[in-house]
């Protein structure tokens, strides 16, 4: 093992290096939440100075969790622990198998009075009640006569508590390395998918192009429920997924219950409905009850009577918060005229006296003798999908689950050492109590001040 | 609603618990602290029959679900949790000084939740992204760990006020150290199960375990504040007065992940209504 005088060895071996590190990680995290990043950076970047603009550019400011910054931090810290490791390892093996008999000099010097007590009983048969009562709770129990008539026993706990930490750091490299693997090999996008329309490639995130799919999706239906208040309460896609046009699933999706095909995970992520939705018009002339034509943007129709055209220019679902409208340009002998047609017009009209007066764009009778009414819109729904792949998941839930353990074996759990000195002082015999813990002297305190008790209780109930 | 009175009073036995508990300093009397101490029982008993209310009546709206799922909610639960974790360290150190601070935490949050404007108590349907049994794990490790921070906090202020005359009644220098610790451990185990439960939730519900969403980083921001705090204790022996610093600064970045993030734009947008 290199020793602490290589400087490249000791700097990595430093936990101030690690401190740093760290502090150094959460500044950088800070700022990544106050500059807006990726998507969000776009907008923010046109609206300050160009020169800051490109200078955030060129630091990878826009981009600060997945800048060389980061990653370079990350590097360090995989190292910094790697090296820290290595050099306690040593350490921590000696103190994992060093056998607790061999206590350290002044193991029994200085203890607290209440660690010490006398008995009535030989040293010979409180060895045996003491050897019996560290069982129940210690391992390793071992006894070495020390002296003549002094007999040291000792036990310890906990001993494999002392790799916890070694899990907490492993399993720190191992998300971290996670991590890498996913912002390398993986990627994440969107696609919106219309009723009836298909998908092979998707949008990747941060406007990074399109990825081609393994497979095609179709959206067979969109399904979207809502609570009384508005809310939608449950939204779904019927999808089915196709390859070399065979069926390889279907069924639905469900927020929260992504799909998983062939290394990529689908996601129900959003919907809309698309514009391209088709309207029901009437348009009765002179007050008789005409037939109801359905179309979409762009189309063209005739009046009867070759009195005219109608072109439909656009559909609004919720126009200026009055409903569903559509725009029509009318093209006759007179010239063109283009007018709005609102679904609500009663509604409106009863809310604003004289509206379609006033505003003639919005009087579904400006061509005359006709009487236009927009008797419903048919909503297109499109479901918006999340797509992603993540090799590195596996490893970080591995991750994640190493360091539960290890987190509570290092907190939770210390290595405790106790060692019971018996020796014969004049016509009694004493007992000390000595202990050590690699951590948690709190609860080590407690520990003795109970076991110190249960010798008591025991070799009183032994002499009565 | 009959679980938003429940609530009210429990505000109001919490600052009772608070006055006592300070007319146990002033007055020097332990009948005040056995009287706060009872106010405190009362009221979180009274807490967990709101809290457990408000559930039912949920059900009873037809949109059953546990009260853990918008920002009323969550303070309501995360004064829950900080007397509940009270209450047990009174119960094991025997020491009723630490409840002059921590109760006004638990007051004001009740408070806060209803009176400041803006906060609906009224209960509210999921939406999907909330439909999922993740949530009540998510929401109730990262609050126990809040509230564990905040105990920390309270100790943190405790000691720089130890010195003062008038706050003699505090415990020792190396017994506030050793629960700032402990707080501070108790809450670091549970705000890593609550980022682990929240990374699986987001797995299922945002297509990545981890999307650098606002809430997501300031999280790890406080996790890797205390991984600090930790990692001087243990291994340079860090101890009193700069362990109640970081659990001050500590604290600072726990109450920014939970409501400063709000105003960054973010995924968990849920907080805002």
């Amino acid at each position: 093992m290199p020793k602490q005088k290589n400087p490249f060895w000791s700097f990595f071996a430093s936990v101030y290096l690690t401190i740093t590190l760290l502090v150094f990680t959460v500044v950088l995290s800070i700022v990544g939440t106050f500059i807006p990043q990726q998507d969000a950076a776009r907008g923010f970047a046109q609206g300050i100075p160009s020169g800051l603009a490109s200078f955030l550019q060129t630091m990878q400011a826009f981009d600060l969790f997945h800048s060389v910054w980061f990653f370079l931090l990350m590097l360090l810290l995989s190292l910094n622990l790697i090296v820290c490791s290595l050099n306690r390892w040593s350490l921590t093996w000696k103190q994992f198998r060093g056998s607790p008999i061999s206590g350290e000099e002044g193991l029994f010097q200085g203890l607290s009075p209440e660690r010490i007590f006398l008995c009535d009983e030989d040293v010979g048969t409180v060895t045996g009640r003491v050897e019996g009562l560290l069982n129940r709770k210690y391992r390793n129990i071992s006894s070495n006569q020390e002296k003549e008539d002094t007999v040291i026993i000792c036990g310890e706990r906990g001993r494999y508590s002392r790799f916890a930490v070694y899990v907490v750091h492993l399993s720190v490299q191992l998300l971290i390395l996670g991590a890498l693997l996913g912002a390398y090999w993986g990627w994440e996008g969107y696609v919106n998918i219309g009723e009836g329309e298909t998908a092979d490639a998707i949008d990747l995130k941060g406007g990074k192009g399109t990825k081609a799919l393994p497979f095609t999706i179709r959206c067979d239906k969109f399904i979207v429920a809502f609570y009384e208040n508005g809310v939608p309460k449950t939204y779904r896609s019927d999808l089915t997924f196709l390859k070399d046009s065979k069926t390889l699933y279907q069924g639905p999706l469900l927020v929260n219950h992504p799909i998983s095909l062939e290394g990529v995970r689908v996601y129900q992520a959003s919907y809309g409905s698309s514009p391209d939705g088709r309207a029901s018009l009437a348009f009765p002339r002179g007050g008789k009850e005409g037939k109801i034509i359905k179309v979409g943007p762009g189309e063209i129709f005739s009046l009867p009577e070759k009195e005219g055209t109608v072109q439909i220019v656009r559909l609004e679902e919720n126009l200026m918060q009055m409903g569903p409208a559509v725009k029509i340009l009318v093209r006759s002998g007179q010239g063109e005229v283009s007018f709005w047609i609102f679904q609500h017009i009663d509604k409106i009209r009863e809310m604003n006296p004289g509206v379609t007066e006033q505003v003639p764009m919005f009087n579904p009778a400006l061509f005359k003798p006709y009487v236009f009414v927009l008797k419903g819109m048919e909503e297109r729904y499109y479901t918006g999908l999340q797509v992603s792949r993540d090799p590195g998941a596996p490893l970080v839930a591995a991750a994640a689950v190493l360091m539960m353990v290890g987190l509570i074996g290092t907190f939770f759990s210390s290595h405790r050492r106790i060692w019971i000195k018996i020796q014969p002082a004049g016509e009694k015999t004493k007992i000390s109590v000595a202990a050590r813990s690699n951590k948690h002297p709190v609860v080590l305190d407690r520990e003795v001040r109970q076991l110190t008790e249960q010798i008591k209780v025991s070799l009183e109930k032994g002499s009565t | 609603m009959t679980n938003t009175m429940v609530l009210s009073w429990v505000t109001f036995l919490y600052f009772g618990a608070f006055v006592f508990y300070l007319f146990r300093l002033v007055f020097g009397k332990e009948f005040w602290g056995k009287a706060a101490f009872y106010a405190v029982l009362g009221g979180l008993g009274a807490h967990t029959l709101g809290l457990m209310l408000r559930w039912k009546e949920s059900y009873a709206l037809g949109i059953g679900h546990a009260p853990l799922s918008n920002f009323y909610e969550s303070l309501i639960f995360f004064a829950w949790a900080v007397v509940m974790l009270y209450v047990i360290v009174e119960w094991r150190i025997k020491n009723r000084s630490l409840g002059v601070f921590v109760l006004p935490a638990a007051f004001l949050l009740m408070a806060f939740a209803s009176l400041a404007s803006g906060i609906s108590d009224r209960i509210q349907p999921l939406i999907p992204a909330l439909q999922s049994n993740w949530l009540t794990s998510h929401v109730v490790t990262c609050f126990m760990g809040y509230a564990a921070f905040t105990v920390a906090f309270a100790v943190g202020i405790m000691y720089f006020l130890r010195n003062i005359p008038l706050f003699s009644f505090i415990p020792e220098a190396h017994i506030l150290d050793e629960l700032i610790y402990q707080n501070t451990v108790l809450g670091f185990v549970f705000l890593t199960l609550g980022i682990m439960t929240g990374s699986v939730w987001a797995h299922y519900a945002w297509g990545a375990y981890w999307s650098w969403d606002p809430k997501e980083t300031w999280s790890l921001i406080t996790w890797l504040i205390y991984a600090v705090m930790l990692h001087a204790r243990y291994v340079r022996g860090w101890r009193g007065k700069r362990m109640a610093v970081l659990a001050i600064i500590g604290f600072a970045a726990v109450l920014f992940t939970y409501l400063g993030v709000n105003y960054l734009p973010g995924l968990h947008s849920y907080l805002q209504s």
